[in-house]
């Protein structure tokens, strides 16, 4: 057998609550600088929670640098056309018209569904009396708009990003809730393992802060109702925690072949090492409280990289600030990494930039790249009092310095997804390559 | 590339043609259509008024369990049902019941499952206008009667994965999943990545399914202020074709390695060869005249079976029947294949164009028609259309030339999958 063929990440591009760019992205994680404050893009003041993480002082119209594009976009696929083009910048390579046909370009993507306006004016003028009458759709303006059509569709985000970037290759797009950018990187990281690409751009996308996004989560109960303190409300692994707190955003990383980035002397952060993905298989939207599922996701992502937990120094958790997600992550990250699970550095940086949902898995393995480059862990903010049910080694106060070997990020999703990254520094790559020891 | 042999043990599927596979394609085959009037709404003084719509359409025959209606929507109906046919043919549930513990927990970590979706309906987000009509635009009264008004389970029943997660609950399978949301090409996609995780050792065996209901009035409305439904009935490749017509369905294929199915002594239907799939870049809706994104897509579904052009012995095209399409979808079977294309056919004028499922739908198609040894005519065609001149399509029957068939699927994005698959 051929030995497998690595892929590096050589480029990273982030729009988060607490960033619209890497540097300021990670300087506010690594300190817990949250995201949280009042939601600002609509009057959210009568629903029960009226907090989240927005991405703030976004402009778009200088990040699209094509005002059609606005028309065609939603908020999320210009956080998601900003990123990948920072992430581009930041590799310093993008396709061109001779080998775009060897970029590949998966994404997670956000659920499908028209802008609120769109759905609030179909109200007004096709079901005035709250039941849709579809003989007056024929003349409702935003269900005749293609336009508006063009910004619901499920391969809008992706249609955008290839045309934009030109890449002619293997194109995909996943939902599985908040396992979705996860399991975009994990594909890519498999189109790259297979031949079926050289180069892909590969990220995640989303944005619910809206009045059917909020409301689907407050429906659910899902969401921190901490108004009052907003910066607090995302407190994972926190006894007192209380659900989530909503954020919003893209994250997206140029993967290359490692050889090839090598030869072209690219600047590389990690490699992308190893992928794995599981199905809890036990209800819709609670994990198993013995971590069944989760566990086996990790496993194989080790497997997929070649590494044992002895080589993970630093777990970016899933850590939703739920109390189920927690507790049945603890339980999963104690049974893979026992009986050292004690020298394993974890935090959750949804506690400071919210959760970005399809988004969120993409945004978090950018994080852990940044670990291991500066051999720094962030903090896992708002941790006072440690459930005792999730009594981890948390990187707790300050960010901890530590050369981080291998470094591992969890997303689970809604629907029992769940997606693990496994990501090594590339000094120990290249010393596998090189047969030295490492 | 990998020539490590995925076979096929079970299929499912369901559209306006049938519930099964068999019945399906016989209708295809016997030059029958199902596309018919809309019924789901009253379409008086609709521009547009026939879909492939399943007739006398019953939840309760697609998923027994009523305390899951309430969960899911009928698009997951649909998807649920082709994937229980096949998990059921392929004996996997009831198999896994005889192993020991161990041995079951094992079964069900190393079977994966692999959807590709539709993503979801406008309809989803009108269980919001009674909400929207009370508050009169009001958001802080939204906000406020929220709780009183809207279904609490108004997300999960929403979820464009809720396929991947109740199958994984309902047969108890934890292994490597996807849900792929690409347009036409999810179904299609579900099959390539179910196909790469038994090849890298992910998996052992993979339920790949796909599943769509695009029927929905400003779905339709949309698609036919884009020009890409037909008046009235799905011509591919006639001079007279001015459209598509929307169907509704899923299509599943239990999949496994050669040592998975072995195991069980299951009865191979076929193999999986390759897939390929790649982007036009040309924007969401355009496409470009020379077919040069197909092209390239067989060509990458040639490599990665490992086989040649000479090797394939039918092609199922898209034909989906709007005017660019299947021009240059013409066009692309001509540059790989010159003027030695085998038998070309194609399904969606009988049924209508199932989207998400397309791909993997037809790729169940093609394997009736691979162990019948028939290749249907499309009895729609009348004239074909000079562009569309050199390909081997017919009105009549045809025989194909070898055991492998290629499946094509096209989706917006300039989106476009083929599939190697083959007879036992």
């Amino acid at each position: 057998m051929t030995p497998r063929k690595r892929v590096a990440i050589t480029g990273m591009g982030l729009v988060t609550p607490v960033g619209n760019d890497v540097a300021t992205t990670w300087d506010a994680v690594l300190h817990g600088k949250s995201g949280g404050a009042p939601i600002s893009v609509f009057d959210a003041s009568g629903f029960l929670v009226h907090i989240a993480a927005e991405v703030k002082n976004f402009d778009a119209a200088a990040a699209l640098g094509d005002r059609k594009l606005m028309k065609l976009t939603n908020r999320s696929h210009r956080f998601a056309l900003a990123a990948a083009e920072q992430a581009l910048q930041d590799a310093g390579i993008r396709p061109t018209e001779a080998d775009g046909t060897r970029w590949g370009l998966t994404v997670g993507a956000g659920m499908m569904g028209v802008d609120f306006a769109d759905l609030a004016g179909t109200q007004v003028h096709s079901a005035a009396d709250g039941e849709l009458h579809s003989d007056l759709l024929l003349s409702d303006g935003p269900a005749n708009d293609p336009v508006a059509f063009c910004r619901s569709n499920c391969a809008a985000g992706l249609s955008l990003l290839t045309r934009r970037f030109g890449i002619r290759g293997y194109t995909s797009a996943v939902h599985t809730a908040c396992a979705s950018g996860g399991q975009a990187l994990g594909t890519a990281l498999k189109l790259i393992r297979r031949g079926a690409a050289d180069r892909v751009l590969a990220g995640g996308y989303d944005s619910m802060i809206s009045p059917v996004g909020i409301s689907g989560f407050c429906l659910l109960s899902a969401l921190s109702p901490d108004n009052a303190t907003p910066q607090r409300a995302s407190r994972p692994f926190d006894v007192s925690r209380n659900g989530f707190l909503l954020g919003e955003g893209a994250g997206f990383l140029v993967l290359e072949e490692w050889q090839a980035a090598r030869k072209r002397g690219a600047r590389i952060y990690a490699e992308l090492a190893g992928d794995g993905n599981s199905l809890s298989s036990y209800r819709i939207t609670d994990s198993p409280p013995d971590g069944d599922g989760p566990i086996q996701a990790m496993r194989q992502a080790l497997w997929s990289a070649g590494a044992t937990p002895d080589d993970i120094d630093y777990l970016n958790a899933h850590g939703t600030s739920t109390g189920m997600n927690d507790r049945s992550e603890s339980a999963a990250v104690k049974a893979v990494f026992a009986p050292d699970v004690e020298r394993l550095s974890v935090s959750s940086t949804k506690s400071t930039m919210g959760h970005l949902i399809a988004a969120a898995g993409a945004v978090e393995v950018a994080i852990c790249a940044l670990a291991i480059r500066d051999g720094l862990m962030p903090i896992n903010a708002n941790l006072r009092d440690v459930d005792p049910d999730c009594d981890l080694n948390f990187v707790r106060d300050a960010p901890r310095r530590q050369r981080v070997r291998m470094a591992m990020s969890n997303s689970f999703g809604f629907g029992g997804s769940n997606s693990c990254i496994v990501l090594r520094h590339p000094d120990e790559t290249d010393a596998a390559l090189e047969g030295r020891p490492q | 590339m990998s020539a490590e042999r995925i076979v096929v043990t079970a299929t499912g599927a369901v559209c306006s043609g049938g519930k099964n596979p068999g019945d399906i394609f016989a209708a295809v085959r016997d030059g029958k259509s199902s596309i018919a009037p809309i019924q789901q709404w009253d379409t008086t003084g609709w521009p547009t008024t026939t879909a492939g719509e399943i007739a006398g359409f019953n939840a309760r025959e697609m998923v027994e369990d009523r305390k899951l209606h309430k969960l899911i929507r009928r698009t997951d109906l649909l998807g649920l049902y082709a994937a229980g046919k096949a998990i059921d043919g392929a004996g996997l549930a009831a198999h896994r019941d005889t192993l020991a513990a161990d041995a079951a927990a094992i079964f069900n970590d190393r079977t994966g499952v692999y959807v590709g979706s539709g993503s979801g309906n406008f309809e989803n987000q009108y269980d919001y206008f009674p909400l929207l009509a009370a508050a009169g635009g009001s958001l802080p009264t939204f906000g406020r009667e929220l709780a009183n008004t809207v279904n609490p389970m108004w997300l999960l029943r929403s979820l464009p994965n809720n396929v991947l997660g109740h199958i994984g609950i309902k047969y108890g399978l934890k292994g490597s999943n996807a849900c792929i949301t690409s347009h036409s090409c999810s179904g299609s996609l579900a099959v390539i990545e179910g196909m790469e995780a038994l090849r890298n050792g992910e998996a052992d065996r993979i339920v790949a399914v796909g599943h769509d209901a695009p029927i929905e009035p400003q779905m339709v409305l949309y698609y036919y202020r884009l020009g890409l439904i037909a008046s009235e009935a799905l011509l591919p490749f006639d001079v007279a074709r001015d459209g598509s017509v929307f169907g509704e369905g899923a299509g599943a294929l239990v999949m496994e390695t050669e040592a998975s199915a072995a195991a069980r002594n299951a009865k191979v239907l076929g193999y999986v060869l390759g897939g390929g799939e790649v982007s036009e870049a040309t924007g969401l809706l355009a496409i470009r005249d020379d077919g040069d994104g197909l092209a390239r897509a067989i060509g990458a579904a040639l490599d990665n079976a490992g086989i040649g052009a000479a090797d394939v012995g039918m092609i199922v095209a898209h034909g989906n029947g709007t005017r660019a399409s299947d021009a240059s979808e013409a066009a692309a079977i001509r540059t790989v294949f010159g003027g030695k294309a085998p038998p070309v056919t194609a399904f969606k004028w009988s049924f209508g164009h199932l989207i998400a499922a397309a791909g993997i739908l037809e790729a169940t198609l093609a394997l009736e028609a691979l162990a019948q040894r028939v290749v249907p005519g499309v009895a729609a065609l009348k004239q074909l259309d000079p562009e569309c001149a050199g390909i081997p399509v017919s009105a009549q029957p045809q025989v194909p030339r070898s055991k492998v068939a290629l499946i094509l699927c096209r989706g917006f994005g300039g989106t476009d999958a083929a599939l190697l698959v083959s007879a036992a």
